[in-house]
């Protein structure tokens, strides 16, 4: 059959992209730092997120979006640090979006916020494309995964400015390789802050949660105003 | 594994050209798929099918474009194809090159309608 030719170029993304961006200066406007939480299932994610809300909730006003493909243990597992909590269950989808984001927050009434974090769903390659209109993008790595896994994963720790390296209390138990493990990280990220710790034990809690708090300091040159959904 | 989600909005971006250009039929679309955009191709064909049932784009071949993952080697002043699993590494100097220049492309570039 004869045709021809019709250009579009139109970037696939556009519509989530523009989705964040509207999200960010929602965020900017309430003074909100935004953390995006990636890693792989396992890794960890619930655990660190449950013992820095816990640690923070005193001090700031904190809450958390939860991605899951199904369930809502891990929100009523954050929940019980007394913060504000949403699941998000994205069913088949295997990352969170702009859209489900702002879908979530409709409806969602938990107050002022200095610090939202998003716990993302439990995978390294999807969620690292998505924009959710965050400042500060984390990835949790493991000391039971692979030292090689930001070589297999590179984007996710190429979007990162944080790794956050849990269960650092059986590194020693499992071998863990820190030289090459870092050296991985570096090798996709040389600008990627790393964060040893062990929600489980406490070691290493008090440098996160310092740097959550002087990000949110950076974020919010005079304390007055929060993001109010 | 979104590549369902991928094929939706494509075929969002396919239905609205051809609403406004009067299109009633689509033999074909062309798109660009970055090696670090988390898109299986096979995947993305399989959901094409699924995703253009019935619509304007029924049956129409998906022509995909693979865009190698290149970066932005500051020391030799070039952009170079990393070595795949090797980290974001210069091929020629080794040196770090974090600067993704190509690779996470999704796009939409353009469809064939009949003449």
């Amino acid at each position: 059959m004869k045709y021809h030719v019709v250009q579009i170029e139109q970037n696939i993304m556009r519509k989530n992209d523009a989705l964040a961006a509207g999200l960010r200066a929602r965020f900017a406007a309430g003074g909100t730092l935004v953390v995006n939480v990636l890693s792989s299932p396992g890794s960890g994610k619930t655990t660190l997120l449950e013992e820095t809300l816990a640690r923070l909730a005193p001090r700031l006003r904190v809450g958390a979006l939860v991605g899951d493909q199904a369930t809502d243990n891990d929100a009523r597992r954050l929940a019980r640090s007394g913060a504000p909590v949403r699941q998000i269950t994205t069913a088949a989808e295997c990352r969170l979006d702009a859209d489900m984001i702002g879908k979530a927050l409709q409806g969602w009434d938990p107050g002022p916020l200095d610090v939202l974090f998003i716990e993302n769903v439990g995978n390294l390659i999807c969620p690292a494309e998505y924009d959710l209109g965050e400042d500060l993008r984390t990835v949790v790595f493991s000391v039971t995964e692979g030292e090689d896994k930001p070589l297999k994963y590179p984007l996710a720790f190429n979007t990162a400015q944080v790794a956050v390296v849990t269960k650092i209390d059986i590194a020693d138990a499992v071998g863990f390789d820190r030289a090459a493990a870092y050296r991985s990280m570096r090798e996709v990220n040389p600008r990627i802050e790393i964060v040893e710790l062990s929600a489980k034990i406490g070691t290493g809690m008090d440098g996160w949660i310092g740097l959550i708090e002087e990000r949110l300091r950076r974020k919010v040159p005079q304390p007055v105003g929060a993001f109010t959904v | 594994m979104h590549e369902l989600s991928v094929a939706l909005s494509l075929l969002e971006g396919i239905e609205e050209t051809a609403s406004r250009d009067g299109i009633a039929r689509v033999l074909a679309v062309h798109v660009r798929i970055g090696a670090m955009s988390g898109i299986a191709p096979d995947a993305l064909r399989f959901s094409w099918e699924l995703a253009t049932a019935g619509t304007v784009a029924a049956q129409s071949a998906l022509r995909i474009e693979d865009v190698p993952l290149a970066v932005r080697c500051e020391r030799c002043g070039e952009d170079r194809e990393p070595r795949p699993a090797r980290g974001l590494v210069c091929p020629v100097c080794g040196a770090v090159c974090p600067t993704i220049v190509r690779g996470r492309e999704l796009q939409l570039v353009a469809m064939e309608v009949p003449e």
